[in-house]
């Protein structure tokens, strides 16, 4: 093994703060490993909060005309829920993922700001804070995640549900934007010698690309939040239809951040599986240059699709045209990428780990949520499927079907890495197929819904056909899926005291993390390889067919193996 | 990574900007609330503003060439610039609200006042980070980082700057258009 | 079993049926995309199931061949996306432009929806006539609809009957509605509008020429007075509470329409927007205590007795 001596550290020594370990040394920390870590773990509280609200709405929803939630507790609860499990658990995910693993992966010890990532990370948890504040403070915002002016306005909403929910994600905005900060700057000042900006592991790319995407769509979710906030504080008249104000402009601004938004959601999941996959193929992933293109499509275009949300909103045939144009046109490079995942098996020598399934499962699902998509960009079958339960089919085909998903391959992937244990394949498997038969029988059953025409945001349904029949499958289903969760965290517990030992590199994978030791020292690295390809640890263990030697041969005719 | 956040808040005041010049044309005309504001008085607080920016500069090439006390002098006169230019945008609100034109007024109101309310804002944060800035390069808290402390300092009040070109622009000189 | 398939088979024949025009297009159009849908599912799930299948590590050399991509075959699974949705494309501008009927600027609307929460506000500029949450059709016309909100946002919607518009306040929205044959086909309110956004149903019955022109002559009509005392009572009631302040009846001095118009509420076959079927008993529940019938509904609990309720109840049944 050939390593060069190159330390990858500041000439100053680290701002980190030792006040020997507990709690205290947590809070006071600037050490990315363990933010990290404080990311992940607040996403899964925050994820069961999400998950009974989940729940609840289920009950309340399995019988028509059923009573189990008034109205006004059925609104706050579904606002919240979809608050929580985008802005709480999938983000905290794709940061917490980020910001441990960033820095490893390019052989760096540290985030380019550790202090930032600190506040960064403090903030964010205090908007969460705020957000479930209100439940105490008059009630919790009952609104949508989305919030539509006017109903948001004071005049039609007085209690100050909707303020919390401004205030948290402004607060949350923020921490999430020192992230995006802290990913750029570190991608592109620390990476390990050699390693060049088209040699980054596919994980850190797809990051370093979100947080352009995350830097231009949150400051616009601000100035709309700032708007609602000082229309029902000081009597502004931005969304007040009845002096002036323009309901439409809250939707094009909400949708300006909204569209990037789930993009930032889908990315991580996309990086994540980009480095599954291979690892468990034994070869590298097909097609490198067009998945790293194709992220790069998707932020521009995610720009430039928002208004597929207000088709119905009767705004022209040739804005809806535009918007439909580039809708599908974005579909494209989405697709590509499940393309090259898939023929990454091809040829290889796949191993079933869980944290495989769960990549695989991800593919399968994804598709279906972003064939979905595909659908609403047509935009007459649009006006017939928005605001109906195809839409929230959709949304959690993509989100739970594509992010969360993509979170538990990243999680079975690197739990040995984080804390050098094991967790244990056999009730992985148990959780996967529970997970992935509860998710498609829950949600799939949407899509009649849907197409039977019944709408979204409902407390309550009348007792047309089949509707009673299909919400009551999707609620027995919610309960089977929600014990895979149960299964999750008995895992987790259970792998942190009693785990097999994972040593530096369980899975034999490529990238440079898996040189460290598991888990990491607090300075990660002493020493790193001069990287000459976009798999170090995988040319560093096979000196014979090191990629950069095989990089260098003249063209041959790359097919498929047989 | 200053350039990336001013970026990222370039992108807040683009919305802002938008929301502004829709709702300063309702119905497609300027708003008859906009003839009162005062474009003359705002034009030479502006240039204020502008000369601060030179100011720093300065500042920053004292700095570089480790001339501290330059430095310091230079910084005062561009916190001196940029505070008259504050003083200036609250007589302008004072004026306004005397004549009962305020941010619940009417929709140009609310969009006029939170434009230019958060440059206001952009530009207060930017004083009080200068004025530590210059402080703590001046008792020689910093080592050689202060160089580059001053120089992001540097690009986020260019950046104000900037903003307030195109705000005045778009509100001021669209006001007389 | 045999029940369930034709369960199955019912729904999507249901599914791609169309009562009219309006949704014929959509239906169609809707089925050519599921069939492209299912094209490119199945080809993902066969290269996702077979490759986990057939390249599984018990069969394979541990090393395999170290392939990072095959630049033609990735060119031609971008090329064919783009050419499907390029297709897609033109299809979708077809069937908007056909949708998006265009009328004169000035063109007189056929019916002018008005929504509220929670309820919808219907009226007939051409004939003159408000009523509400029940609309009246002749089958067979394509009718043309103003469509606005007074207060927050809403959304018209009967599946059958063609696309969603939204109801925007501050925004005037134009659709065509138009039904093959008459029938009954129900719709719901689809953008959220709070707390009873999901009690904001429709009812559009579509009727033949001539018994469409019998119920527009029959709406012209002023109700003939009350003529049994408890009915009396409850008119009288009508307009010395505060219902006059809000409802309007024909004929009355009470013309106000912050809440649905009453004029002929008796003849209609659903209350709240299709919440209840309307006779007598839930009349009589409603009046009790609003609230507890609609939580969110914008009728106060009146606290009316049970005489009072009785009465007013009588009334408006007899109002047909």
């Amino acid at each position: 093994m050939n390593l060069r001596i190159h330390i990858p550290e500041a000439t100053e020594p680290l701002p980190s703060i030792r006040t020997g370990n507990g709690l205290l040394q947590w809070i006071s920390s600037v050490d990315h490993k363990q933010i990290g870590i404080m990311y992940l773990w607040t996403a899964m509280i925050f994820f069961v909060i999400g998950f009974v609200e989940a729940m609840m709405m289920r009950i309340q929803l399995a019988r028509p005309e059923n009573s189990f939630l008034s109205p006004e507790a059925y609104n706050q609860i579904f606002s919240m829920h979809g608050t929580t499990m985008i802005f709480l658990v999938l983000t905290p995910i794709a940061i917490g993922f980020a910001t441990y693993f960033i820095p490893l992966m390019i052989g760096a010890n540290e985030m380019a700001f550790p202090r930032l990532n600190a506040f960064s990370f403090w903030i964010f948890l205090l908007g969460g804070i705020i957000l479930y504040f209100s439940y105490f403070a008059g009630g919790a915002p009952n609104v949508g995640w989305f919030s539509y002016a006017p109903l948001s306005e004071k005049y039609y909403n007085f209690t100050p549900g909707v303020d919390y929910w401004a205030l948290s994600i402004l607060l949350m905005g923020i921490g999430t934007i020192g992230a995006a900060l802290n990913f750029i700057v570190t991608t592109l000042t620390m990476r390990a010698k050699g390693m060049a900006i088209n040699q980054l592991p596919l994980f850190v790319w797809m990051i370093f690309v979100n947080a352009f995407l995350i830097l231009s769509a949150f400051p616009v979710l601000n100035a709309g939040l700032v708007m609602i906030l000082l229309d029902r504080q000081l009597d502004a008249h931005f969304f007040t239809t009845s002096t002036g104000g323009s309901a439409i402009l809250w939707q094009h601004v909400f949708w300006v951040f909204g569209h990037p938004e789930v993009y930032i959601l889908a990315l991580p999941a996309f990086g994540i599986v980009s480095e599954v996959i291979p690892v468990f193929s034994r070869k590298p992933i097909f097609g490198y240059e067009f998945i790293a293109a194709s992220s790069v499509a998707i932020v521009l275009l995610s720009f430039g699709v928002w208004a597929h949300h207000m088709f119905a909103v009767g705004l022209g045939t040739t804005f809806g045209a535009f918007f439909a144009a580039t809708s599908m046109l974005i579909a494209v490079p989405t697709g590509v990428k499940i393309f090259n995942w898939a023929a990454t098996m091809w040829g290889g020598s796949v191993h079933y780990k869980t944290a495989m399934l769960f990549a695989l499962a991800l593919l399968i699902d994804f598709t279906i949520g972003g064939l979905e998509g595909v659908g609403f960009a047509i935009v007459p079958v649009d006006w017939r499927l928005t605001d109906t339960y195809f839409v929230v089919a959709h949304i959690h085909y993509v989100f739970i079907g594509a992010a969360l998903t993509g979170g538990f391959a990243g999680a079975y992937y690197w739990f040995p890495k984080i804390t050098g244990r094991m967790l244990s394949e056999k009730l992985g498997k148990w959780h996967f197929w529970i997970f992935f038969i509860g998710f498609n029988c829950t949600f799939f059953v949407f899509h009649f819904l849907g197409m039977l025409g019944m709408p979204r945001r409902v407390f309550t349904y009348p007792d047309l056909p089949y509707l009673g029949s299909l919400n009551m499958f999707s609620t027995i289903s919610a309960g089977v899926f929600g014990i895979s969760f149960v299964l999750f965290f008995i895992n987790i517990f259970w792998s942190l005291r009693h785990g097999k030992k994972a040593g530096d590199n369980p899975w034999q994978a490529f990238t440079m993390e898996w040189l460290t030791t598991s888990p990491p020292q607090l300075k990660s690295y002493e020493k790193v390889p001069l990287v000459k390809s976009r798999r170090p640890v995988w040319d560093l263990d096979h000196p014979e067919d090191p990629d950069w030697k095989r990089n260098q041969k003249p063209k041959t005719a790359d097919h498929d193996q047989e | 990574m200053m350039y990336f956040f001013v970026a990222s808040e370039a992108f807040f005041f683009l919305a802002l900007i938008i929301a502004y010049v829709y709702y300063s044309h309702p119905g497609g005309k300027l708003s008859d609330t906009a003839r009162f504001l005062d474009v003359k008085k705002t034009a030479i607080f502006t240039l204020f503003l502008l000369s601060s920016s030179v100011t720093i500069n300065v500042a920053d090439n004292r700095l570089k060439k480790g001339n501290h006390k330059g430095m310091v002098g230079w910084m005062v006169a561009t916190i001196i610039l940029g505070l008259v230019f504050l003083i200036g945008q609250s007589l302008e609100y004072a004026h306004l609200f005397e004549i009962d034109i305020t941010i619940n007024k009417n929709v140009f109101g609310s969009a006029f006042f939170t434009l230019t309310g958060f440059h206001g804002l952009h530009v207060l944060i930017g004083l009080i980070v200068l004025s530590i800035i210059a402080y703590l390069i001046y008792k020689d808290k910093f080592n050689k980082l202060g160089t580059s402390a001053l120089e992001s300092a540097s690009i986020y009040w260019h950046f104000v700057d900037a903003v307030w070109i195109v705000v005045f622009s778009v509100v001021y000189i669209g006001s007389i258009i | 079993m045999k029940d369930f398939f034709n369960a199955i088979r019912h729904f999507f024949e249901q599914q791609f049926t169309s009562s009219s025009e309006g949704a014929y297009d959509i239906n169609h159009l809707f089925l050519q995309y599921l069939i492209l849908a299912a094209v490119i599912f199945a080809i993902v799930a066969f290269m996702v199931i077979a490759g986990a299948l057939k390249y599984h590590s018990k069969k394979r050399q541990e090393v395999p061949k170290q392939v990072s991509g095959h630049k033609t075959l990735e060119i031609t699974w971008t090329v064919l996306p783009l050419i499907a949705v390029t297709v897609f494309f033109f299809l979708t501008l077809k069937v908007m432009k056909k949708i998006n009927r265009p009328f004169k600027k000035d063109q007189k609307p056929d019916i002018e929806i008005i929504a509220h929460q929670f309820w919808w506000d219907m009226r007939y500029p051409k004939y003159g006539i408000i009523t509400a949450n029940e609309l009246h059709i002749p089958a067979g016309e394509k009718l043309l609809m103003r469509i606005q909100s007074a207060d927050v946002i809403h959304s018209w919607w009967v599946p059958d009957l063609g696309r969603k518009t939204d109801a925007v306040p501050g925004h005037i929205n134009h659709s065509w509605i138009d039904a093959d044959k008459p029938g009954v086909y129900k719709g719901t309110c689809s953008e959220y509008c709070g707390a009873e956004h999901a009690w904001m149903r429709i009812k559009v019955v579509a009727q033949t020429r001539e018994d469409f022109d019998k119920w527009v002559e029959h709406q012209k009509q002023i109700p003939p007075a009350p003529t049994d005392s408890v009915a009396r009572e409850g008119a009288k009631m009508f307009q010395s509470m505060t219902c006059a302040n809000c409802h309007a009846i024909a004929g009355t001095p009470a013309n106000a329409h912050i809440g649905p118009d009453l004029t002929h509420v008796g003849s209609r076959t659903t209350i709240l927007s299709g919440m209840l079927t309307n006779n007598l008993e839930n009349m009589k529940r409603w009046l009790t205590n609003p609230q507890k019938v609609k939580e969110g509904a914008h009728m106060p609990n009146f606290m009316l007795t049970k005489d009072q309720v009785n009465a007013l109840s009588t009334y408006l049944e007899e109002l047909k």
